[in-house]
């Protein structure tokens, strides 16, 4: 797959303290690649400094083929930028600030009239196309700030935090969205405190924590990578005494314990869990009535290499909100 | 080149649609102006040629510095500055943009309050062309002085409080209220590093009739043009790339 970012060794420093600390990783053409972490990980100073908006300290970040730093202008070209404010003009319209951002990247008024008027219409705002942004909700801004970053068809469109902040509905909507770009072929880059918004977009997850990328992988991989973490779910037809105890016998169990009239066991190998359990099935004249597979899910892999779960993270972001007024992440 | 105009242009025509009727346009760059002359003015018999040159050259002080000041600041504040950073144009380009809104709303008000005050006092400008190219060249200076003091500061007051405090000692070592040799030496030394000073001079000598000097402030004023340009643009990435 073709390489649309490749970041090297890319580091900020401000005084002494490093907000990245030399990052390296690549994102494929057409991939959705999220960068996931707490509050004040590196997350926005990464994407500033891929997108021009901060010069690295070291190390060089090449974006659709240009080096960020000496060919800044040519990769503002050819990437969107949404950042997690709402950052286009409130006295405007929706259909004035798109006609701005076209012209300031040289598209020309046909092109950027068609191009308007069909990312309004696929967005759900052509009707409001006129009215001041200042009276838009969070939601149809943030729609309009994705619609402004793709009047010129970017290559790759980076995202900060794209949901963060918004009711429901405008977070779906927002994600098939970001969907629809990728299946089109746009590679879309974004940073993510919601783990679940990660699971679910992301071809590939890089986890940071203290400026440092401490995993990086598909999320299923990722999910796969954590060892005796998979469970295996197990009802029988009728109570099944000693059954916790043979199978603590087993050397791929690690634990099992009952909730409800389910079994739930620890296992590192679940093809000789159920082998076993169903010749125990058969032993003791058992039924099994059901049986599920459960795999760690993103967030157990969040809480293994940052130690911060989702409530915890979502708390962090709260306060930060709160603190900033603005939303601005880290 | 091609490139780099038309972008400005655009952050041009976008900041005068916003900008030019903000209400602390109105207070900064009018009414201040208006008070300060007035006060300065009513109840002393100023004769034309020095009644015109100077408040038409403060007026372009106030106008085109106040109007990029408070473009620059509100957009740092509302972070659409950012919006701008992310676009393929330079910060050059972004400061030359905004430096032609700031002079344009300069020059209109400053042309405005040439022909009224040249018809109330019944006076003449030998030179409409050269006192127009005074008046273009004085904004351009002052518009990027404004985007100058509003780039080094961190907010909207400070940046009003700053620029006020830069006008009104140029006001009064200009020769808007008392000519230049008039002056103590020291002080008529000074006026001469500040663009208000060859502005006047420059507007004085159209409606006089223009001699070598005129040039001189000419020369002068696009010299600080380019400084002030230059200097804002460094000003502003160091202050915006963090």
């Amino acid at each position: 797959m073709e390489t649309v970012i490749q970041v090297s060794s890319l580091r900020k420093q401000y005084g002494d303290v490093i907000a990245v600390h030399d990052v390296s990783f690549e994102v494929g053409r057409g991939e959705i690649f999220g960068l996931l972490g707490p509050n004040g990980a590196g997350k926005t100073t990464t994407i500033r400094m891929l997108t021009g908006l901060t010069k690295p300290t070291s190390g060089t970040a090449i974006v659709a083929g240009r080096d960020c730093v000496r060919e800044s202008l040519a990769v503002k070209q050819r990437i969107g930028v949404v950042s997690e404010v709402n950052n286009l003009y409130n006295e405007m319209s929706a259909w004035d600030n798109l006609m701005f951002i076209g012209e300031l990247y040289g598209v020309d008024k046909s092109t950027r009239t068609a191009r308007a008027k069909e990312l309004l219409e696929a967005f759900q705002l052509f009707e409001r196309r006129q009215d001041r942004l200042g009276t838009y909700s969070k939601g149809m801004k943030r729609r309009v700030r994705i619609a402004a970053a793709l009047v010129h068809n970017p290559e790759v469109l980076f995202l900060d935090e794209p949901t963060s902040g918004l009711d429901v509905q405008s977070s779906r909507l927002i994600r098939s969205i970001a969907r629809e770009l990728n299946k089109k072929g746009t590679t879309v880059f974004l940073t993510t405190h919601y783990i679940e918004e990660a699971d679910q977009l992301c071809k590939k997850v890089a986890i940071i924590r203290e400026g440092r990328i401490v995993a990086e992988d598909s999320p299923e991989k990722l999910k796969a990578s954590l060892p005796g973490e998979r469970i295996l779910e197990v009802a029988f037809s009728k109570d099944a005494p000693g059954i916790e105890a043979l199978l603590q016998a087993n050397g791929s169990v690690v634990d099992v314990s009952r909730e409800g009239n389910k079994y739930r066991i620890g296992t590192t190998n679940t093809s000789i869990v159920v082998m076993e359990l169903v010749q125990l099935a058969s032993l003791n004249d058992l039924e099994i009535v059901s049986i599920n597979t459960k795999q760690p899910s993103l967030e157990d892999v969040f809480v293994k290499y940052t130690g911060l779960d989702a409530v915890q993270l979502e708390r962090m972001e709260l306060l930060r909100a709160a603190k900033a007024g603005t939303g601005r992440g880290g | 080149m091609r490139d780099f105009i038309t972008k400005a242009l655009c952050i041009a025509k976008k900041d005068a649609s916003i900008y030019y009727f903000k209400p602390q346009i109105f207070g900064f760059g009018i009414l201040i102006p208006a008070f300060v002359y007035l006060s300065f003015s009513l109840g002393r018999e100023i004769p034309p040629e020095l009644l015109v040159p100077g408040l038409v050259g403060m007026v372009s002080l106030f106008g085109a510095s106040s109007v990029e000041a408070i473009s620059i600041a509100m957009e740092r504040q509302t972070e659409t500055y950012e919006l701008l950073q992310t676009a393929p144009v330079s910060t050059a380009g972004i400061v030359f943009g905004k430096s032609l809104a700031g002079s344009a709303f300069g020059i209109a008000l400053s042309l405005i309050t040439a022909l009224g005050s040249a018809l109330l006092s019944q006076s003449q400008i030998t030179s409409p062309l050269l006192f127009v190219t005074g008046v273009v060249f004085g904004s351009f200076a002052f518009s990027a002085l404004g985007i100058l003091v509003a780039a080094a500061t961190r907010d909207m007051p400070t940046a009003n409080i700053s620029l006020t405090a830069l006008r009104l000692p140029m006001i009064f070592i200009g020769g808007v209220f008392v000519p230049i040799h008039a002056l103590p030496p020291w002080l008529s030394l000074i006026s001469y590093l500040t663009p208000l000073t060859y502005l006047v001079d420059a507007l004085r000598e159209a409606m006089v009739g223009p001699t070598v000097s005129l040039v001189i402030d000419l020369i002068a004023l696009a010299t600080w043009f380019a400084i002030l340009q230059a200097l804002a643009a460094i000003v502003l990435k160091r202050r915006t790339e963090l």
